[in-house]
């Protein structure tokens, strides 16, 4: 049976440390990580050698300028940024009842970047729908007393929706807040009001 | 909102079944001068399906996607429609999602009434609140919302939107069954209307069927973009007579208020109105005129006030705001619309569901839409609405407005026409599923080079289409959970 406190698709993976300390439910953190896979790098670092490889080759064979081994080099680099490197390697919400929410960033350098919101400030959690000029997607975001803004949980990563809803129900429970949806088994909504 | 029954019609003598919207006589008298194959297709188009047929085939929720670059917080023949057919919709049990784009600040998911969610999508209006075209640039956004909304059909508004089109073009590609209603008329000889013509004759090319306002529309539509009449199904507007209803007490027939409320441009006839005014106040002394809305005309008609010492025999209201309509509607005995093309016409209805008798042009679809004792027609010719406007006031003491209204409310309602368009859904629905291959052939038709051209933008969004779904495959879009209204417990 799979563990219920993983879920991972091809992007992330979702862990949920509530057992974890002693005595348990004193704090519940969810991580959300991004999944890292070996063939891509190498796929990439291939690709952006090769380009590389073919400037000097045109280069030196052919007597093309300098500037276009400067450019492959620039291409390169904007190839391994785009697809490889992540700045961001991790989000997490640490939940403490009774005392707040901590929300952390952690980098790929390993700095970790940390915002307390105290519960008395927090609000309520809102998951909503977030829609760019190219795609729609859900995000959870807090309700922050005497902010004119939501407050991301999730600084850059877009996790899907069943990763979200745990930590969701689990900020209301933390807040106090009652859930506005129940969600069935079926995924569907029943709105109450 | 009340909606009204199924509504029975007056019968009509050319056909067997039971009609399902009112047909003026005189119009049938025009239609007869016709060929008889061209008038057999229009009558056949009166009534696709008996009433009877309504029952048989119930198959079900649709999940609807409506798209216009028109919708609230604009108000206007299309946007009110679009938002009242929804709300029927929905009570008819369908699911049904409205993409439009950003307005001002307004951007991202709204739910209206019923639980009607909107798409306000951050694409910027560029040109008389269309979205800047740009072919394939809204391929993403649509496809996201087609997956997780779970839509069925798609069913685009107005002809002069640029979403609507390529929100059509890319629905068909993903072989999604596609609904065009047409909301207006236009020409076919100036350079605004070729360019616009040959964009319905793409878009047309592969809809699944098509809806009309009404039947001069329907003809309009057909020659335009050479579509098939038997795929046009004519169904018309309606208006709402719950908010629009006559004032309690009858207004004396001293001084008579003749009331116009519509955009001071010039296909509205606002030109027509700086010659009909004087004439009308010079041959009657009890006459007032209320003049509401606002344009570039309003000019012309306050330099006719000054002219001639009308000031206190005419007054400018402004734009009206569509709550304030009613009101300003209650306040006369006729309403006077001077339009040079329509395609239907809502105004009318509005007045004749608040009880004033309305004199119009006799342009477009305008003489189908109310019967001959509550319309007094003319043609766009100073002279002749002159003629038609003592007509009016004439016989303006045999009109009862109560009346007036209560035989409005039995002709028309948005629930019939929710009802009608529901039918045109389960007809699409049955249309085949056809691959790339086989629907390129349609687009051809369209012209020697255009043609051509057509095949390759289609050939085009095809493969983006492919390439999008290798870098985003369909299953990883979520599907929305479906909202469903739990009624209050009171106690």
């Amino acid at each position: 049976m799979a563990d219920p406190s993983i879920i991972s698709n091809a992007r992330f993976i979702y862990v949920n440390d509530n057992h974890k300390f002693h005595p348990p439910h004193s704090v519940d953190s969810h991580h959300i990580i991004v999944h890292r896979s070996v063939v891509k790098p190498i796929v990439i670092y291939l690709i952006a050698l090769l380009l590389v490889a073919h400037a000097v080759f045109l280069h030196f064979e052919k007597g093309e300028p300098v500037t276009a081994v400067i450019w492959s080099f620039f291409f390169g680099a904007v190839l391994v940024k785009f697809f490889i490197w992540r700045p961001i390697v991790k989000e997490s919400v640490i939940i403490m009842p009774e005392f707040g929410v901590q929300l952390e960033t952690h980098y790929g350098s390993g700095r970790i970047k940390r915002r307390f919101i105290p519960v008395s400030k927090n609000l309520k959690p809102v998951l909503n729908e977030h829609v760019t000029p190219v795609t729609c997607c859900w995000c959870l975001s807090l309700l922050i007393r005497d902010e004119n803004e939501l407050t991301l949980v999730f600084k850059k990563f877009r996790p899907p929706l069943k990763m979200l809803v745990p930590i969701w129900k689990a900020l209301c429970a933390a807040t106090d807040c009652k859930e506005s949806f129940e969600f069935q088994e079926d995924g569907q909504a029943r709105g109450l009001y | 909102m009340v909606f009204g029954s199924m509504v029975r019609k007056k019968p009509i003598t050319l056909s067997k079944s039971t009609p399902t919207h009112y047909v003026n006589p005189n119009w049938l008298q025009r239609i007869s001068d016709i060929s008889v194959d061209r008038a057999a297709q229009l009558v056949v188009d009166l009534h696709p399906f008996r009433s009877s047929e309504v029952m048989e085939f119930k198959e079900g929720r649709h999940r609807i996607l409506m798209v216009s670059d028109f919708f609230y917080p604009n108000f206007g023949g299309v946007e009110n429609h679009i938002y009242l057919l929804s709300q029927c919709l929905l009570k008819l049990g369908h699911k049904v999602v409205v993409m439009t784009h950003a307005y001002a600040n307004r951007s991202g998911v709204r739910y209206m009434t019923n639980g009607l969610k909107v798409y306000y999508v951050p694409w910027k209006p560029f040109l008389m609140q269309n979205t800047l075209p740009t072919f394939y640039g809204t391929l993403p956004i649509i496809r996201t919302i087609l997956i997780r909304e779970k839509i069925s059909l798609v069913h685009g508004h107005q002809a002069f939107s640029t979403l609507c089109h390529e929100a059509l073009m890319h629905a068909r590609t993903m072989g999604y069954k596609v609904i065009f209603t047409d909301h207006s008329l236009y020409g076919f000889s100036d350079i605004g209307s070729i360019h616009m013509n040959k964009v319905l004759q793409f878009t047309l090319a592969d809809v699944s069927q098509a809806i009309c306002v009404s039947h001069t529309s329907k003809e309009n539509t057909v020659l335009r973009s050479g579509l098939p009449p038997e795929k046009v199904f004519v169904i018309p507007n309606a208006v709402d007579t719950t908010m629009f209803k006559p004032a309690p007490e009858r207004l004396s027939m001293d001084p008579i208020v003749i009331v116009v409320i519509s955009r001071l441009v010039y296909r509205k006839g606002a030109d027509l109105l700086v010659e009909v005014i004087p004439e009308v106040c010079h041959l009657y002394p009890n006459v007032r005129f209320i003049i509401g809305g606002d344009g570039p005309k309003r000019v012309r008609l306050e330099e006719m006030r000054e002219k001639h010492s009308l000031q206190d025999r005419v007054d400018m209201l402004g734009a009206v705001p569509h709550a304030k309509v009613r009101s300003v509607l209650n306040s006369g005995h006729i309403f006077l619309n001077s339009s040079l093309t329509e395609a239907f016409c809502i105004a009318i209805l509005e007045a004749a569901s608040c009880g004033l008798l309305t004199v119009s042009t006799h342009v477009g679809g305008v003489p189908e839409v109310l019967p001959d004792d509550m319309i007094v027609l003319a043609k766009p010719d100073p002279n002749d609405m002159v003629d038609a406007i003592k007509k009016a006031i004439r016989i303006l003491p045999r009109i009862d407005p109560q009346e007036m209204h209560l035989r409005m409310k039995e002709m028309y309602s948005w629930h019939d026409v929710a009802k009608r368009t529901e039918i045109v859904y389960d007809r699409a629905l049955r249309c085949s599923n056809q691959t790339l291959l086989e629907r390129l052939p349609r687009y051809l038709t369209c012209g020697a080079w255009a043609g051509k051209l057509f095949c390759l933008v289609m050939t085009i969004d095809f493969i983006l289409w492919r390439l999008l779904q290798l870098w985003q495959p369909d299953s990883e879009v979520e599907p929305v959970p479906d909202f469903k209204r739990t009624e209050l417990k009171r106690g």
